[in-house]
């Protein structure tokens, strides 16, 4: 009996052992068959995935820390599959609170390739249209119905701009691709997108990798004010308004270091709903007339053509002329505004009354070198280098140029035959202000990295006139602005400036019933702390600009003392060592 | 007698079944030794799985909590917008100030600030930080390190 279990045992022994051993030859056959390789890649093909880690998009403040431009979550909303219970009742759910009908969602649902497992139904979807839809997934499912099974909805962020339309040409947008496009957005959209980094993710949790380190993208602080902004919007809109004009732009800086304290331009877009740009602008250059369009700017360029004079030594304030009402320039009659004969004027009194036939006797006093040479030095015809997209360089003709007649050294002298930006024109005339330097505009402030800070230093543009030439010229314009009984005038605070009527060139010559009108102004005279300039397009109410812009340049210079914490003259002299 | 007790005890000692029992005791020996290093691979390994599967889903948390503090401040900055700004002064009975009504009050020495370093130049970026060794090695990768580098991994 004993022997007989022997025996059974040794058979059963036996064939486990036989068992085993073929498992083991199997095993060992397996791993080094051919095919090994294949199911061993495919194995490292599916233990994990790139994994794109974009890093937050930079947000851009204003100098007081106020949000411009942020991110908002946003989600995906996706169906998976396989999880799917229901297409018709995802379709019916999804189109009843989704921008998409039932057919559109139910043939991405029903009519994907077979090898998908998931499926976007639609992106960008607010907050609000998900959480009705995460509410009715959770109803269904306390009520065990899987007919919503499968739907997800993936978080990310969006560009967004509390502000809106606030300073919408400085700051540009930023498409759902991630690119930023005009002003801030796109002339730093590197420093703000950051670096995006790919790493393999593996999904065995034994391999737990390091956190990739993705930093944010650079947020910038811009030089912008966003009370002074909103508020010269406002003046801007109600100026057109008021006068009938087509479109318009001011900017207000400081002289002293070029920094863009508000730049307000029309049409303005609002950023979150980017997709009126067509309806808005019929091309790029519109987006921010500041810095984007070009025009004649008339009687304002005179600043510049008396700076050259007085810096070359051709006049000296006190120099009389005889204004007999025209001069021949290239044989071209060249005439004043109105027309008339100012008889003995000095300087001061060419500036105070805009006297295109004074102003033309002194550039061709001057000569075509001098007078072309200063304007280069003024950065006539050249962008300014200011930091947002889109700048149009201008145009000033010169001896030498197949469309350059002698006439223009005359008419040049008073704005007309030459095309610049209002941004190309105000960091000309704040070398008036500024000691005969010249500061680049520019709107970046500071950039924020790493939890620091990096303020942005200012950059001179050269230094066209002598200081001594800048204060005459800021003394002669602050007088005649006061002679004039200017309306740009602002109780309590010596201003200085000059305003522009020009005509506007046409295919058939200048227009005989529009004109642009401009201002360019600053102070305190003693102590210039902010500029202005003004552009208004067509108005209607009037073609002078000292009856438009100059009444907008008070309104702003009043908003601005008050915004900026500038104390009346009375009062800073009595603190002013 | 001295001898007869010696064969006892060598008897004793011969007993099959004490024999048996010796075989039983090493391989009860070898089994429970065995059982106990499977053991701890197996406290190791799951407390690797667990530690990772935490590291995965705090890297999910620090996204989360990144992208909620974007949107919180956001929607911070629309609820401080100037348009907000300026009708919830309006409601409350505040009219802007005209130019005649503000007083100026002298400071001597008095300099404007300059604008602040903003709270948002706060790195909230995750660092990198190196993971110990400890939290992704196997103890046979352990033994390997071991045999390697004598202690000193």
């Amino acid at each position: 009996m004993r022997q007989q279990y022997a025996v059974r045992s040794t058979i059963v022994v036996t064939g486990l052992a036989l068992v085993v051993f073929a498992v083991i030859v199997q095993i060992i056959r397996i791993q080094t068959s051919e095919q090994a390789e294949v199911f061993l890649s495919q194995g490292d093909r599916y233990s994990g995935e790139f994994q794109m880690f974009y890093p937050e998009r930079g947000e851009i403040y204003d100098r007081n820390g106020h949000l411009l431009a942020g991110n908002r979550t946003v989600y995906e909303v996706g169906v998976s599959l396989r999880e799917m219970e229901s297409p018709e009742a995802m379709a019916s759910a999804l189109s009843s609170n989704l921008n998409l009908t039932y057919d559109e969602i139910y043939k991405k649902l029903t009519e994907s390739p077979e090898t998908w497992e998931y499926v976007v139904i639609q992106d960008y979807v607010a907050v609000d249209t998900v959480e009705k839809l995460k509410r009715l997934v959770e109803q269904l499912d306390d009520a065990d119905d899987p007919r919503l099974s499968g739907l997800a909805f993936k978080p990310h962020l969006q560009r967004s701009y509390p502000e809106n339309a606030l300073a919408s040409n400085v700051l540009g947008f930023v498409t759902r691709d991630g690119r930023g496009y005009f002003g801030v957005e796109e002339k730093y959209n590197d420093l703000l997108a950051g670096n995006p980094v790919q790493v393999w993710v593996p999904r065995d949790p034994n391999k737990a990798t390091e956190i990739p380190k993705v930093p944010n993208g650079t947020t910038l602080v811009l030089t912008i004010n966003r009370d002074l902004q909103a508020k010269v919007e406002s003046i801007l809109d109600e100026s057109l308004s008021e006068y009938g004009a087509q479109n318009g732009t001011i900017i207000v800086t400081n002289p002293r270091n070029g920094e863009i304290l508000a730049m307000a331009t029309t049409p303005r877009m609002d950023l979150n709903n980017y997709g009126n740009y067509f309806s808005l602008y019929d091309d790029g250059s519109q987006y921010n007339r500041s810095i984007g369009m070009t025009y004649e700017p008339g009687s304002v360029f005179k600043v510049l053509t008396m700076a050259a004079a007085l810096d070359a030594g051709t006049v000296a304030p006190q120099t009389t002329f005889i204004d007999t009402g025209a001069i021949v320039v290239g044989g071209i009659t060249i005439q004043n505004w109105n027309r008339d004969a100012w008889g003995q004027q000095d300087m001061t009194g060419c500036m105070q009354h805009s006297l295109n036939v004074c102003l033309a006797w002194i550039s061709s006093q001057m000569g075509t070198q001098a007078f072309y040479g200063y304007m280069e030095r003024f950065g006539i015809g050249h962008p300014t280098g200011v930091d947002l997209s889109g700048e149009a360089p201008g145009r000033l003709k010169r001896p030498g140029d197949g469309d350059w007649y002698p006439v223009d050294l005359g008419t040049n002298a008073f704005g007309q035959g030459v095309a610049v930006t209002p941004l190309q024109m105000l960091m000309a005339a704040s070398s008036i202000a500024n000691e005969g330097k010249m500061a680049t505009p520019h709107v970046l402030y500071a950039m924020l990295r790493d939890g620091h800070q990096y303020n942005v230093p200012s950059q001179y543009a050269g230094s066209p006139i002598s200081p001594d030439t800048a204060r005459t010229l800021n003394e002669m314009l602050a007088v005649s602005l006061e002679q004039e009984s200017s309306m740009a005038l602002l109780p309590g605070y010596r201003l200085a400036g000059k305003t522009g009527t020009a005509q506007i060139p046409s295919d058939y010559g200048y227009d005989a019933f529009h004109t642009n009108v401009s201002f360019v102004g600053w102070g305190p005279v003693d102590d210039p702390q902010f500029m202005v300039y003004i552009w208004m397009e067509q108005p209607s109410t009037s073609i002078w600009a000292s009856e438009t812009a100059a009444p907008v340049f008070s309104r702003v210079a009043e908003q601005t003392v008050i915004l900026l914490n500038i104390p009346p003259d009375v009062v800073r002299s009595q603190v002013t060592p | 007698m001295q001898g007869q007790a010696t064969q006892i005890i060598h008897a004793y000692r011969q007993a099959p079944w004490r024999v048996q029992r010796q075989w039983v005791g090493v391989f009860l020996l070898v089994v429970v030794g065995v059982a106990m290093v499977a053991a701890l691979y197996l406290d190791v390994t799951a407390r690797t799985a667990v530690t990772g599967r935490e590291i995965q889903e705090l890297r999910v948390e620090i996204t989360t909590i990144q992208r909620e503090t974007a949107d919180l401040e956001t929607q911070l900055a629309d609820l401080t917008s100037t348009t907000a700004m300026q009708r919830r002064a309006l409601e409350l009975g505040y009219r802007p100030v005209q130019p005649g009504e503000l007083d100026y009050v002298t400071v001597p020495g008095f300099a404007p600030p300059e604008p602040a370093i903003l709270l948002a130049a706060k790195d909230t970026s995750p660092q990198t930080a190196t993971i110990p060794v400890e939290y992704s090695q196997s103890l046979l990768e352990w033994f390997e390190d071991r045999i390697k580098f004598g202690g000193t991994p």
